[in-house]
């Protein structure tokens, strides 16, 4: 992935992230988290923007800080982190609304190419799970990193 | 900014350690979308994953 991305922080855990969006709006402190659900192995992967001042978290507020791009990408990475250890989890997303949804899938659109090396990837349609493809307007996303697999290394030994 | 681009290109990130963000942990932040989950999972479930 060779889009530029924000550092990130996180609890030691590699539950709950946070990153600061910098674009046209100035500082945007942003957080991650992965929510355990009811199913053990399977996640809610859910971000918002956070208010200095109250310390809530909002996720419906759309920030407009011209860097949507940079912001998919860091969420991706985080992805990447959280699955790194721990490779049989299942992380589910979706969006708070129908046009945040649709950002969603145009990120993982932009980075399939990238992402479906590792992760398996699939799309909500119709109440039913299916292979994602590009195009589709699916509801809900879910991804599941794939088994490690060895690669030639540059390595002389 | 040669080490920047090559960060850039490896796809695990190097995160720094907060534990400032531990609070987040029990929060019930993003709850509405956890129990879509639960109700997503209790009606309609994983998918069905055939190996390739």
């Amino acid at each position: 992935m060779k889009l530029p991305r924000y550092e990130l922080k996180a609890e030691k855990s590699l539950m709950v992230y946070e990153f600061i969006s910098e674009g046209t709006k100035g500082q945007i402190p942003k957080l991650i988290k992965f929510s355990e659900t009811a199913l053990k192995g399977f996640y809610n992967l859910a971000f918002g923007d956070k208010d200095l001042k109250t310390g809530n978290i909002d996720d419906t507020v759309i920030s407009n800080n011209g860097d949507s791009d940079q912001v998919l990408a860091t969420v991706v990475s985080a992805v990447y982190a959280f699955t790194d250890t721990e490779r049989d989890l299942w992380v589910y997303a979706t969006g708070s609304t129908k046009s945040r949804t649709r950002l969603y899938r145009m990120g993982i659109t932009k980075y399939l190419e990238d992402v479906t090396a590792d992760f398996e990837i699939f799309g909500l349609n119709d109440g039913e799970w299916e292979d994602f493809r590009k195009g589709v307007d699916y509801t809900a996303f879910l991804v599941k990193r794939k088994e490690l697999s060895f690669e030639r290394s540059n390595t002389e030994i | 900014m040669k080490e920047v681009k090559e960060l850039n290109e490896k796809k695990i990130p190097i995160i720094r350690i907060d534990n400032s963000l531990e609070k987040y942990k029990a929060m019930p932040i993003f709850q509405d979308k956890v129990d879509k989950a639960n109700e997503m999972l209790r009606t309609i479930g994983l998918p069905k994953m055939t190996k390739k």
